[in-house]
Protein backbone atom coordinates (compact mmCIF):
# COMPACT_ATOMS: atom_id res chain seq x y z
CA UNK A 1 0.00 0.00 0.00
CA UNK A 2 3.10 2.48 1.02
CA UNK A 3 4.43 2.09 -2.51
CA UNK A 4 1.21 2.87 -4.53
CA UNK A 5 2.83 6.62 -4.86
CA UNK A 6 5.69 5.18 -6.92
CA UNK A 7 3.03 4.01 -9.34
CA UNK A 8 0.62 6.82 -10.09
CA UNK A 9 2.35 8.14 -13.06
CA UNK A 10 0.44 11.47 -12.58
CA UNK A 11 2.27 13.09 -15.08
CA UNK A 12 0.88 11.48 -17.99
CA UNK A 13 -2.05 14.26 -18.64
CA UNK A 14 0.05 17.21 -17.30
CA UNK A 15 2.95 16.46 -19.56
CA UNK A 16 0.59 16.07 -22.34
CA UNK A 17 1.49 13.55 -25.57
CA UNK A 18 4.52 14.66 -27.02
CA UNK A 19 6.24 13.22 -24.12
CA UNK A 20 5.42 9.84 -24.64
CA UNK A 21 6.02 7.11 -27.50
CA UNK A 22 2.61 5.92 -28.64
CA UNK A 23 3.47 2.77 -26.63
CA UNK A 24 3.83 4.12 -23.38
CA UNK A 25 0.30 5.98 -24.30
CA UNK A 26 -1.42 2.57 -24.61
CA UNK A 27 0.49 0.97 -21.86
CA UNK A 28 -0.64 4.39 -19.25
CA UNK A 29 -4.39 3.73 -20.56
CA UNK A 30 -4.37 0.55 -19.48
CA UNK A 31 -2.14 1.27 -16.51
CA UNK A 32 -3.86 4.56 -14.65
CA UNK A 33 -7.65 2.94 -14.57
CA UNK A 34 -6.59 -0.39 -13.05
CA UNK A 35 -4.27 0.87 -10.79
CA UNK A 36 -6.37 3.62 -9.84
CA UNK A 37 -9.22 1.81 -8.74
CA UNK A 38 -7.02 -1.11 -7.10
CA UNK A 39 -5.71 2.39 -5.48
CA UNK A 40 -8.75 3.31 -4.37
CA UNK A 41 -9.86 -0.08 -3.18
CA UNK A 42 -7.41 -0.96 -1.08
CA UNK A 43 -7.10 3.01 0.43
CA UNK A 44 -11.09 3.88 1.02
CA UNK A 45 -11.11 1.04 3.66
CA UNK A 46 -8.02 2.43 5.47
CA UNK A 47 -9.37 5.75 5.44
CA UNK A 48 -12.57 4.75 6.51
CA UNK A 49 -11.15 2.67 9.15
CA UNK A 50 -9.30 6.12 10.23
CA UNK A 51 -12.62 7.73 10.84
CA UNK A 52 -14.37 4.57 12.38
CA UNK A 53 -11.15 4.68 15.01
CA UNK A 54 -11.90 8.17 15.97
CA UNK A 55 -15.43 7.82 16.23
CA UNK A 56 -17.43 6.64 19.59
CA UNK A 57 -18.96 2.72 18.52
CA UNK A 58 -22.42 3.75 19.09
CA UNK A 59 -23.50 7.26 17.38
CA UNK A 60 -21.45 9.33 15.54
CA UNK A 61 -19.67 11.23 18.16
CA UNK A 62 -16.23 12.27 17.52
CA UNK A 63 -14.18 11.13 20.42
CA UNK A 64 -10.37 11.52 19.49
CA UNK A 65 -7.92 9.01 20.60
CA UNK A 66 -10.17 7.73 22.90
CA UNK A 67 -10.25 4.34 21.23
CA UNK A 68 -6.37 4.16 20.66
CA UNK A 69 -6.07 4.99 24.30
CA UNK A 70 -8.64 2.09 25.32
CA UNK A 71 -7.38 -0.09 22.05
CA UNK A 72 -3.41 0.02 23.61
CA UNK A 73 -4.11 -0.19 27.09
CA UNK A 74 -5.91 -3.14 27.31
CA UNK A 75 -3.86 -6.29 28.52
CA UNK A 76 -5.39 -8.71 26.11
CA UNK A 77 -3.91 -6.84 23.09
CA UNK A 78 -0.52 -7.52 25.26
CA UNK A 79 -1.38 -11.17 25.82
CA UNK A 80 -2.06 -11.84 21.98
CA UNK A 81 1.05 -10.27 21.03
CA UNK A 82 2.57 -12.14 23.24
CA UNK A 83 0.95 -15.61 22.01
CA UNK A 84 2.05 -14.29 18.39
CA UNK A 85 5.19 -14.26 19.91
CA UNK A 86 5.40 -17.48 21.01
CA UNK A 87 3.99 -19.21 18.57
CA UNK A 88 6.29 -17.51 15.91
CA UNK A 89 9.11 -18.60 18.03
CA UNK A 90 7.80 -22.44 18.34
CA UNK A 91 7.28 -22.24 14.30
CA UNK A 92 9.82 -20.51 12.42
CA UNK A 93 12.89 -22.28 14.00
CA UNK A 94 11.19 -25.32 13.67
CA UNK A 95 10.35 -25.19 10.22
CA UNK A 96 13.55 -24.09 9.17
CA UNK A 97 15.65 -26.85 10.94
CA UNK A 98 13.58 -29.02 9.87
CA UNK A 99 12.94 -27.89 6.19
CA UNK A 100 16.95 -27.61 5.73
CA UNK A 101 17.58 -31.12 7.49
CA UNK A 102 15.43 -32.45 5.34
CA UNK A 103 16.41 -30.32 2.15
CA UNK A 104 20.06 -31.39 3.03
CA UNK A 105 19.58 -35.04 3.40
CA UNK A 106 17.23 -35.60 -0.02
CA UNK A 107 19.98 -33.70 -1.73
CA UNK A 108 22.68 -35.93 -0.60
CA UNK A 109 21.24 -39.21 -0.12
CA UNK A 110 18.95 -39.50 -2.44
CA UNK A 111 20.16 -39.24 -6.17
CA UNK A 112 17.38 -41.06 -8.00
CA UNK A 113 15.02 -38.56 -10.15
CA UNK A 114 12.18 -40.58 -8.95
CA UNK A 115 12.35 -40.91 -5.78
CA UNK A 116 13.19 -36.72 -5.87
CA UNK A 117 10.07 -36.41 -8.02
CA UNK A 118 8.40 -38.99 -5.10
CA UNK A 119 9.25 -36.30 -2.42
CA UNK A 120 8.58 -32.88 -4.47
CA UNK A 121 5.50 -34.57 -5.00
CA UNK A 122 4.45 -35.44 -1.50
CA UNK A 123 5.62 -32.05 -0.18
CA UNK A 124 3.48 -30.08 -2.42
CA UNK A 125 0.27 -32.00 -0.79
CA UNK A 126 -0.04 -30.33 2.57
CA UNK A 127 0.61 -26.86 0.90
CA UNK A 128 -2.72 -27.06 -1.12
CA UNK A 129 -5.07 -28.70 1.86
CA UNK A 130 -7.04 -25.87 2.73
CA UNK A 131 -6.62 -24.86 6.41
CA UNK A 132 -9.83 -25.95 7.44
CA UNK A 133 -9.29 -28.96 6.39
CA UNK A 134 -5.69 -28.98 8.28
CA UNK A 135 -7.80 -27.96 11.35
CA UNK A 136 -10.49 -30.80 10.72
CA UNK A 137 -7.42 -33.67 10.51
CA UNK A 138 -5.74 -32.45 13.58
CA UNK A 139 -9.00 -32.24 15.49
CA UNK A 140 -8.79 -36.29 14.69
CA UNK A 141 -5.43 -36.38 15.84
CA UNK A 142 -6.09 -34.27 19.65
CA UNK A 143 -9.61 -34.62 20.43
CA UNK A 144 -10.72 -35.77 23.72
CA UNK A 145 -12.51 -38.98 23.25
CA UNK A 146 -11.31 -40.04 19.32
CA UNK A 147 -8.29 -38.54 18.60
CA UNK A 148 -5.39 -40.90 17.36
CA UNK A 149 -2.80 -39.63 19.53
CA UNK A 150 -4.70 -40.40 23.00
CA UNK A 151 -5.49 -43.32 21.50
CA UNK A 152 -1.59 -44.20 20.66
CA UNK A 153 -0.08 -43.08 24.03
CA UNK A 154 -2.44 -45.23 25.65
CA UNK A 155 -2.00 -48.55 23.97
CA UNK A 156 1.48 -47.86 24.05
CA UNK A 157 1.56 -47.31 27.76
CA UNK A 158 2.89 -44.04 27.59
CA UNK A 159 -0.06 -42.43 29.63
CA UNK A 160 -2.73 -44.19 31.22
CA UNK A 161 -5.30 -41.02 31.51
CA UNK A 162 -6.77 -38.91 28.21
CA UNK A 163 -4.05 -35.92 27.57
CA UNK A 164 -6.33 -33.11 26.56
CA UNK A 165 -4.59 -31.47 24.43
CA UNK A 166 -6.02 -28.73 22.85
CA UNK A 167 -8.19 -27.88 26.44
CA UNK A 168 -5.01 -26.97 28.98
CA UNK A 169 -2.57 -24.25 28.59
CA UNK A 170 0.72 -25.72 28.75
CA UNK A 171 -0.24 -28.28 25.30
CA UNK A 172 -2.91 -26.23 23.88
CA UNK A 173 0.19 -24.06 22.05
CA UNK A 174 2.06 -26.96 20.73
CA UNK A 175 -0.62 -28.59 19.52
CA UNK A 176 -1.70 -25.44 18.01
CA UNK A 177 2.07 -24.73 16.71
CA UNK A 178 2.44 -28.57 15.19
CA UNK A 179 -0.09 -28.14 12.73
CA UNK A 180 1.28 -25.08 11.29
CA UNK A 181 4.64 -26.98 11.37
CA UNK A 182 3.45 -29.81 9.22
CA UNK A 183 1.29 -27.70 7.09
CA UNK A 184 4.22 -25.79 6.15
CA UNK A 185 7.65 -27.41 6.83
CA UNK A 186 7.38 -29.05 3.36
CA UNK A 187 7.02 -25.19 1.92
CA UNK A 188 10.87 -24.54 3.53
CA UNK A 189 11.91 -28.05 2.31
CA UNK A 190 11.26 -27.19 -1.07
CA UNK A 191 12.51 -23.61 -1.66
CA UNK A 192 15.48 -24.93 0.12
CA UNK A 193 16.30 -27.89 -1.85
CA UNK A 194 15.83 -25.70 -4.96
CA UNK A 195 18.34 -23.70 -3.41
CA UNK A 196 20.80 -26.64 -2.89
CA UNK A 197 20.05 -27.57 -6.69
CA UNK A 198 21.28 -23.92 -7.79
CA UNK A 199 24.81 -23.93 -5.42
CA UNK A 200 27.76 -24.33 -8.46
CA UNK A 201 28.79 -27.67 -9.11
CA UNK A 202 32.72 -26.70 -9.80
CA UNK A 203 32.86 -25.22 -6.44
CA UNK A 204 31.51 -28.47 -4.90
CA UNK A 205 33.61 -30.41 -6.93
CA UNK A 206 36.92 -27.98 -5.95
CA UNK A 207 35.89 -28.60 -2.50
CA UNK A 208 35.97 -32.32 -2.70
CA UNK A 209 39.71 -32.08 -4.22
CA UNK A 210 40.62 -29.71 -1.34
CA UNK A 211 38.95 -32.66 0.82
CA UNK A 212 36.71 -30.63 2.58
CA UNK A 213 34.20 -33.09 4.78
CA UNK A 214 30.24 -32.93 3.92
CA UNK A 215 29.95 -31.33 7.01
CA UNK A 216 32.11 -28.63 5.91
CA UNK A 217 30.82 -28.10 2.25
CA UNK A 218 27.16 -27.42 4.04
CA UNK A 219 28.80 -24.35 6.10
CA UNK A 220 31.31 -23.03 3.84
CA UNK A 221 29.40 -23.43 0.47
CA UNK A 222 25.90 -24.53 0.52
CA UNK A 223 24.47 -22.03 2.98
CA UNK A 224 25.99 -19.40 1.53
CA UNK A 225 23.96 -19.91 -1.59
CA UNK A 226 21.10 -20.70 0.45
CA UNK A 227 20.59 -17.36 2.55
CA UNK A 228 18.88 -15.17 0.31
CA UNK A 229 16.25 -18.05 0.05
CA UNK A 230 16.54 -18.21 3.76
CA UNK A 231 15.69 -14.65 4.20
CA UNK A 232 13.09 -14.97 2.04
CA UNK A 233 11.57 -17.72 3.73
CA UNK A 234 11.57 -15.87 6.83
CA UNK A 235 9.81 -12.70 5.55
CA UNK A 236 6.91 -14.92 3.51
CA UNK A 237 6.76 -17.15 7.30
CA UNK A 238 6.22 -14.00 9.24
CA UNK A 239 3.43 -12.66 6.80
CA UNK A 240 1.78 -16.33 7.41
CA UNK A 241 2.33 -16.39 11.08
CA UNK A 242 0.70 -12.78 11.09
CA UNK A 243 -2.41 -13.71 8.98
CA UNK A 244 -2.85 -17.11 11.37
CA UNK A 245 -6.05 -17.58 12.27
CA UNK A 246 -8.35 -20.83 10.36
CA UNK A 247 -7.18 -23.46 12.06
CA UNK A 248 -6.29 -21.77 15.30
CA UNK A 249 -9.89 -20.87 15.14
CA UNK A 250 -11.67 -24.41 14.71
CA UNK A 251 -8.93 -26.19 17.42
CA UNK A 252 -9.14 -23.89 20.22
CA UNK A 253 -10.57 -20.37 18.92
CA UNK A 254 -8.08 -18.80 21.02
CA UNK A 255 -8.13 -20.70 24.09
CA UNK A 256 -8.09 -21.88 26.73
CA UNK A 257 -8.19 -19.09 28.30
CA UNK A 258 -6.27 -16.67 26.04
CA UNK A 259 -3.47 -18.61 25.53
CA UNK A 260 -4.04 -19.29 21.90
CA UNK A 261 -5.36 -15.85 21.39
CA UNK A 262 -2.94 -14.73 18.23
CA UNK A 263 -3.11 -11.06 17.35
CA UNK A 264 -6.00 -12.16 14.37
CA UNK A 265 -7.88 -13.87 16.51
CA UNK A 266 -7.92 -11.23 19.01
CA UNK A 267 -9.01 -8.22 16.21
CA UNK A 268 -11.77 -10.95 15.28
CA UNK A 269 -13.11 -10.90 18.97
CA UNK A 270 -13.08 -7.23 19.60
CA UNK A 271 -15.10 -6.53 16.28
CA UNK A 272 -17.27 -9.22 16.25
CA UNK A 273 -17.66 -10.83 19.78
CA UNK A 274 -17.12 -7.70 21.75
CA UNK A 275 -18.32 -5.48 18.51
CA UNK A 276 -16.36 -2.65 19.57
CA UNK A 277 -16.01 -1.24 16.04
CA UNK A 278 -14.29 1.88 17.34
CA UNK A 279 -11.32 -0.01 19.14
CA UNK A 280 -11.51 -2.70 16.26
CA UNK A 281 -10.51 -0.14 13.76
CA UNK A 282 -8.28 1.64 15.93
CA UNK A 283 -6.13 -1.82 16.46
CA UNK A 284 -6.77 -2.25 13.07
CA UNK A 285 -5.03 1.20 11.99
CA UNK A 286 -2.21 0.59 14.67
CA UNK A 287 -1.40 -2.83 12.79
CA UNK A 288 -1.88 -1.71 9.22
CA UNK A 289 0.97 1.23 9.81
CA UNK A 290 3.17 -1.10 11.96
CA UNK A 291 3.11 -3.32 8.90
CA UNK A 292 3.66 -1.12 6.84
CA UNK A 293 6.54 0.31 8.29
CA UNK A 294 8.17 -3.07 9.18
CA UNK A 295 7.66 -3.69 5.39
CA UNK A 296 9.22 -1.04 3.83
CA UNK A 297 12.29 -1.51 5.97
CA UNK A 298 12.61 -5.19 5.10
CA UNK A 299 11.13 -5.18 1.66
CA UNK A 300 14.89 -3.79 0.10
CA UNK A 301 15.96 -7.41 1.82
CA UNK A 302 14.46 -9.75 -0.32
CA UNK A 303 16.07 -11.39 -3.07
CA UNK A 304 13.64 -10.86 -5.82
CA UNK A 305 13.96 -9.89 -9.36
CA UNK A 306 11.91 -6.59 -10.06
CA UNK A 307 12.25 -5.72 -13.48
CA UNK B 1 33.80 -42.00 0.51
CA UNK B 2 32.02 -43.35 -2.17
CA UNK B 3 30.86 -46.64 -0.36
CA UNK B 4 30.85 -45.09 3.17
CA UNK B 5 28.53 -42.73 1.33
CA UNK B 6 26.15 -45.26 0.02
CA UNK B 7 25.63 -47.34 3.03
CA UNK B 8 25.04 -43.41 5.27
CA UNK B 9 22.49 -43.25 2.22
CA UNK B 10 20.73 -46.42 2.37
CA UNK B 11 20.39 -45.71 6.59
CA UNK B 12 19.22 -42.04 6.48
CA UNK B 13 16.90 -42.43 3.43
CA UNK B 14 14.64 -45.73 5.16
CA UNK B 15 13.56 -44.03 8.17
CA UNK B 16 13.36 -40.87 6.57
CA UNK B 17 10.69 -42.15 4.44
CA UNK B 18 9.31 -43.77 7.07
CA UNK B 19 8.79 -40.89 9.32
CA UNK B 20 6.93 -39.18 6.70
CA UNK B 21 4.81 -41.70 5.68
CA UNK B 22 3.84 -41.97 9.65
CA UNK B 23 2.98 -37.82 10.27
CA UNK B 24 1.65 -36.67 6.34
CA UNK B 25 0.17 -40.28 5.06
CA UNK B 26 -1.31 -41.09 7.99
CA UNK B 27 -3.43 -38.16 9.12
CA UNK B 28 -4.72 -37.68 5.51
CA UNK B 29 -5.60 -41.54 5.69
CA UNK B 30 -6.90 -41.15 8.72
CA UNK B 31 -9.57 -38.64 7.68
CA UNK B 32 -10.43 -40.36 4.41
CA UNK B 33 -11.28 -43.26 6.87
CA UNK B 34 -12.67 -42.03 9.67
CA UNK B 35 -15.30 -40.06 6.42
CA UNK B 36 -16.15 -43.95 5.49
CA UNK B 37 -17.35 -44.82 8.31
CA UNK B 38 -21.04 -45.06 9.66
CA UNK B 39 -21.77 -43.70 12.54
CA UNK B 40 -21.72 -47.28 14.92
CA UNK B 41 -18.15 -47.60 14.04
CA UNK B 42 -17.37 -43.91 15.63
CA UNK B 43 -17.39 -44.91 19.02
CA UNK B 44 -15.73 -48.77 19.41
CA UNK B 45 -13.67 -49.48 21.81
CA UNK B 46 -10.67 -50.20 18.88
CA UNK B 47 -9.46 -47.70 16.54
CA UNK B 48 -9.55 -49.92 13.78
CA UNK B 49 -7.23 -48.47 10.78
CA UNK B 50 -9.72 -49.91 8.37
CA UNK B 51 -13.36 -49.06 8.29
CA UNK B 52 -15.17 -52.32 8.43
CA UNK B 53 -18.26 -51.51 5.90
CA UNK B 54 -17.05 -48.43 4.49
CA UNK B 55 -19.80 -46.44 3.48
CA UNK B 56 -20.55 -42.98 1.58
CA UNK B 57 -22.88 -42.20 4.07
CA UNK B 58 -21.57 -39.37 5.90
CA UNK B 59 -21.30 -37.13 2.30
CA UNK B 60 -24.94 -37.97 1.67
CA UNK B 61 -25.74 -36.61 5.24
CA UNK B 62 -22.90 -34.08 4.93
CA UNK B 63 -24.01 -32.61 1.21
CA UNK B 64 -27.68 -33.36 1.36
CA UNK B 65 -29.30 -33.38 4.37
CA UNK B 66 -27.38 -30.63 6.16
CA UNK B 67 -27.51 -29.18 2.77
CA UNK B 68 -23.94 -28.40 1.99
CA UNK B 69 -24.15 -29.00 -1.66
CA UNK B 70 -25.19 -25.00 -1.73
CA UNK B 71 -21.89 -24.00 0.05
CA UNK B 72 -20.06 -26.12 -2.39
CA UNK B 73 -22.06 -24.62 -5.50
CA UNK B 74 -21.42 -20.79 -3.93
CA UNK B 75 -17.51 -22.11 -3.68
CA UNK B 76 -17.07 -23.20 -7.04
CA UNK B 77 -19.23 -20.15 -8.60
CA UNK B 78 -16.83 -17.35 -6.48
CA UNK B 79 -13.90 -19.28 -7.09
CA UNK B 80 -14.36 -19.62 -11.24
CA UNK B 81 -15.46 -16.28 -10.94
CA UNK B 82 -12.38 -14.80 -8.73
CA UNK B 83 -10.01 -17.03 -10.98
CA UNK B 84 -11.70 -15.41 -14.12
CA UNK B 85 -11.52 -11.52 -12.48
CA UNK B 86 -7.96 -12.08 -10.65
CA UNK B 87 -6.32 -13.13 -13.98
CA UNK B 88 -8.23 -10.64 -16.08
CA UNK B 89 -7.21 -7.81 -14.22
CA UNK B 90 -3.48 -9.20 -13.89
CA UNK B 91 -3.56 -9.15 -17.42
CA UNK B 92 -4.01 -5.77 -17.93
CA UNK B 93 -1.72 -5.26 -15.44
CA UNK B 94 1.33 -7.19 -16.21
CA UNK B 95 0.68 -7.03 -20.43
CA UNK B 96 1.98 -2.95 -20.48
CA UNK B 97 5.04 -3.94 -18.29
CA UNK B 98 5.95 -6.98 -19.94
CA UNK B 99 5.22 -5.86 -23.43
CA UNK B 100 5.38 -2.20 -23.89
CA UNK B 101 8.08 0.23 -23.35
CA UNK B 102 7.32 1.38 -19.87
CA UNK B 103 9.91 2.93 -18.03
CA UNK B 104 11.76 0.22 -15.37
CA UNK B 105 10.54 2.66 -12.39
CA UNK B 106 6.79 2.27 -13.23
CA UNK B 107 7.45 -1.86 -13.87
CA UNK B 108 9.42 -1.92 -10.41
CA UNK B 109 6.92 0.15 -8.45
CA UNK B 110 3.91 -2.02 -9.67
CA UNK B 111 5.61 -5.17 -8.85
CA UNK B 112 6.96 -3.85 -5.65
CA UNK B 113 3.26 -1.99 -4.96
CA UNK B 114 1.87 -5.83 -5.41
CA UNK B 115 4.47 -7.61 -3.09
CA UNK B 116 3.35 -5.15 -0.37
CA UNK B 117 0.04 -6.39 -1.07
CA UNK B 118 1.02 -9.64 -0.02
CA UNK B 119 1.96 -8.36 3.53
CA UNK B 120 -1.27 -6.77 4.45
CA UNK B 121 -2.92 -9.50 6.86
CA UNK B 122 -6.65 -10.00 6.31
CA UNK B 123 -7.63 -9.24 9.36
CA UNK B 124 -6.63 -5.88 9.70
CA UNK B 125 -8.51 -4.44 6.32
CA UNK B 126 -11.29 -7.07 8.06
CA UNK B 127 -12.81 -4.58 9.69
CA UNK B 128 -13.02 -1.76 7.43
CA UNK B 129 -14.42 -4.05 4.98
CA UNK B 130 -17.15 -5.69 7.14
CA UNK B 131 -18.51 -1.79 7.20
CA UNK B 132 -18.15 -1.43 3.67
CA UNK B 133 -19.36 -4.34 1.94
CA UNK B 134 -22.62 -3.69 4.65
CA UNK B 135 -22.85 -0.04 3.31
CA UNK B 136 -22.88 -0.91 -0.28
CA UNK B 137 -25.44 -3.76 0.05
CA UNK B 138 -22.99 -6.48 -0.43
CA UNK B 139 -23.02 -8.31 2.29
CA UNK B 140 -23.70 -12.09 2.54
CA UNK B 141 -23.43 -11.55 -1.75
CA UNK B 142 -21.15 -13.69 -3.55
CA UNK B 143 -20.13 -10.73 -5.27
CA UNK B 144 -18.26 -9.16 -2.06
CA UNK B 145 -16.06 -12.45 -1.75
CA UNK B 146 -15.44 -12.45 -5.66
CA UNK B 147 -13.96 -8.82 -5.62
CA UNK B 148 -11.93 -9.29 -2.40
CA UNK B 149 -10.63 -13.15 -3.16
CA UNK B 150 -9.69 -11.35 -7.13
CA UNK B 151 -8.14 -8.35 -5.07
CA UNK B 152 -6.08 -10.86 -2.50
CA UNK B 153 -5.14 -13.02 -5.28
CA UNK B 154 -3.94 -10.33 -7.23
CA UNK B 155 0.01 -9.95 -5.88
CA UNK B 156 0.95 -13.36 -7.23
CA UNK B 157 -1.18 -13.45 -10.10
CA UNK B 158 0.70 -10.32 -11.43
CA UNK B 159 4.50 -11.57 -10.37
CA UNK B 160 3.37 -14.96 -11.81
CA UNK B 161 1.74 -13.62 -15.04
CA UNK B 162 4.93 -11.43 -15.17
CA UNK B 163 7.09 -14.20 -15.30
CA UNK B 164 5.44 -16.37 -18.18
CA UNK B 165 4.60 -13.46 -20.09
CA UNK B 166 8.25 -12.64 -20.02
CA UNK B 167 9.46 -15.62 -21.04
CA UNK B 168 7.40 -15.23 -24.63
CA UNK B 169 10.07 -13.53 -26.77
CA UNK B 170 8.56 -9.94 -28.09
CA UNK B 171 10.07 -10.58 -31.17
CA UNK B 172 7.38 -13.07 -32.12
CA UNK B 173 4.66 -9.97 -31.73
CA UNK B 174 6.69 -7.36 -33.19
CA UNK B 175 6.87 -9.39 -36.25
CA UNK B 176 3.08 -9.58 -36.61
CA UNK B 177 2.77 -6.02 -35.74
CA UNK B 178 5.09 -4.76 -38.36
CA UNK B 179 3.04 -7.26 -40.90
CA UNK B 180 0.11 -4.77 -39.85
CA UNK B 181 -1.72 -6.77 -36.92
CA UNK B 182 -3.17 -4.31 -34.50
CA UNK B 183 -1.93 -4.68 -31.29
CA UNK B 184 -5.35 -6.69 -29.92
CA UNK B 185 -4.86 -9.26 -33.23
CA UNK B 186 -1.44 -10.11 -32.10
CA UNK B 187 -2.41 -10.26 -28.14
CA UNK B 188 -5.56 -12.24 -29.41
CA UNK B 189 -3.80 -14.17 -31.91
CA UNK B 190 -0.25 -14.69 -31.40
CA UNK B 191 0.16 -14.03 -27.15
CA UNK B 192 -2.67 -15.28 -25.95
CA UNK B 193 -2.13 -18.78 -27.08
CA UNK B 194 1.18 -18.81 -25.88
CA UNK B 195 0.53 -17.81 -22.41
CA UNK B 196 -2.66 -20.57 -21.92
CA UNK B 197 -0.23 -22.54 -19.91
CA UNK B 198 0.85 -19.93 -17.95
CA UNK B 199 -2.83 -19.00 -17.75
CA UNK B 200 -3.92 -21.95 -16.79
CA UNK B 201 -1.32 -22.65 -13.85
CA UNK B 202 -2.10 -19.52 -12.31
CA UNK B 203 -5.76 -19.96 -12.41
CA UNK B 204 -5.75 -23.26 -10.83
CA UNK B 205 -3.50 -21.81 -7.81
CA UNK B 206 -5.99 -18.81 -7.84
CA UNK B 207 -8.88 -21.19 -7.91
CA UNK B 208 -7.37 -23.27 -4.89
CA UNK B 209 -6.27 -20.14 -2.60
CA UNK B 210 -10.03 -18.82 -3.10
CA UNK B 211 -11.30 -22.10 -2.63
CA UNK B 212 -9.34 -22.24 0.90
CA UNK B 213 -9.93 -18.96 2.12
CA UNK B 214 -11.89 -18.89 5.02
CA UNK B 215 -11.58 -15.60 7.34
CA UNK B 216 -13.52 -13.20 4.68
CA UNK B 217 -16.02 -16.01 3.96
CA UNK B 218 -16.61 -15.94 7.98
CA UNK B 219 -17.54 -12.53 8.37
CA UNK B 220 -18.99 -11.39 5.04
CA UNK B 221 -21.64 -13.86 4.59
CA UNK B 222 -24.57 -15.32 7.22
CA UNK B 223 -26.18 -17.28 5.13
CA UNK B 224 -27.06 -20.13 2.30
CA UNK B 225 -27.24 -17.36 -0.13
CA UNK B 226 -23.43 -16.89 -0.13
CA UNK B 227 -21.63 -19.00 2.61
CA UNK B 228 -18.52 -21.13 0.81
CA UNK B 229 -17.63 -24.61 1.97
CA UNK B 230 -15.01 -23.38 4.27
CA UNK B 231 -17.53 -21.90 7.06
CA UNK B 232 -19.90 -24.99 6.47
CA UNK B 233 -16.79 -26.79 7.62
CA UNK B 234 -16.26 -24.79 10.46
CA UNK B 235 -19.72 -25.02 11.18
CA UNK B 236 -19.46 -28.86 12.10
CA UNK B 237 -16.12 -28.54 13.81
CA UNK B 238 -17.19 -25.81 16.34
CA UNK B 239 -20.80 -27.29 17.11
CA UNK B 240 -21.49 -28.41 20.77
CA UNK B 241 -21.34 -32.30 19.74
CA UNK B 242 -19.45 -33.46 17.13
CA UNK B 243 -20.36 -36.13 14.60
CA UNK B 244 -16.74 -37.21 13.68
CA UNK B 245 -17.83 -39.00 10.11
CA UNK B 246 -19.53 -36.10 9.29
CA UNK B 247 -16.76 -34.02 9.63
CA UNK B 248 -14.21 -35.86 8.22
CA UNK B 249 -16.27 -36.24 4.68
CA UNK B 250 -16.63 -31.82 4.86
CA UNK B 251 -12.80 -32.12 5.42
CA UNK B 252 -12.29 -34.45 2.29
CA UNK B 253 -14.26 -32.94 0.07
CA UNK B 254 -12.26 -29.87 1.09
CA UNK B 255 -9.15 -31.10 0.61
CA UNK B 256 -10.17 -33.09 -2.63
CA UNK B 257 -10.35 -30.53 -4.89
CA UNK B 258 -7.51 -28.36 -4.45
CA UNK B 259 -5.30 -31.48 -4.65
CA UNK B 260 -6.93 -32.92 -7.78
CA UNK B 261 -6.17 -29.88 -9.19
CA UNK B 262 -2.34 -29.08 -8.26
CA UNK B 263 -1.48 -32.29 -9.87
CA UNK B 264 -2.32 -30.25 -12.70
CA UNK B 265 -0.75 -27.58 -11.66
CA UNK B 266 2.40 -29.24 -9.57
CA UNK B 267 5.17 -27.13 -11.61
CA UNK B 268 4.04 -23.85 -10.27
CA UNK B 269 2.86 -24.17 -7.00
CA UNK B 270 5.70 -23.42 -5.60
CA UNK B 271 7.08 -20.87 -8.10
CA UNK B 272 3.78 -18.68 -7.13
CA UNK B 273 3.82 -19.20 -3.49
CA UNK B 274 7.62 -17.79 -3.65
CA UNK B 275 6.64 -14.80 -6.04
CA UNK B 276 8.44 -16.79 -8.92
CA UNK B 277 11.76 -16.56 -6.39
CA UNK B 278 12.04 -20.95 -6.96
CA UNK B 279 11.34 -22.26 -9.96
CA UNK B 280 10.42 -25.75 -10.68
CA UNK B 281 11.90 -27.22 -14.26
Amino acid sequence: MANVTHVRPAPVKRAGAGRFTRQERLAYTMLVPILGSIFLIVTYPFVLAVIQSLQATNGAAFVGLQNYVTGLENPLLYEALGATGIYAALVLPTEILLGLGLALAVHRAIKSTALRALFFGMAIVPLVIPPIAVGVIARLMYAPSYGVINHILMLTGVTHDEINWLGQPITAMPAVASVDVWQWTPFVYLVLFSGFLTVPRDEIEAAQVDGASGWAQFWRIELYYLRPLLVLIVFFRLADVLRVFDHVFILTGGGPGNTTQLLSLYLYRVEFKFSDYGQAAALAVVVLIAISVVYSLVTRVLPLERK
Amino acid sequence: MRTRGRSWRAVLIIPLLAVILVVYAFPIYWLIVTSLKSRGQLFQATLSLLPEAPTLQPYADVLIDRGMWILLRNSIVVCSATVVLALTIGLLITYPITRLDVSPRVRAGVLNWALSLRFLPPIAVVVPYFAVVRTVGLYDQPLALIFIYSLFNLPFTIWMLKGFLTEIPREIEEAALSDGASRWTAFRHILLPLATPGLLAAGVIVFSFSWSEFLFALILTSSPNAQTFPVGVQGLVTQFEIIWNDMAAAGTIAMLLPLVLMVLARRHVVTGLTFGVVREK
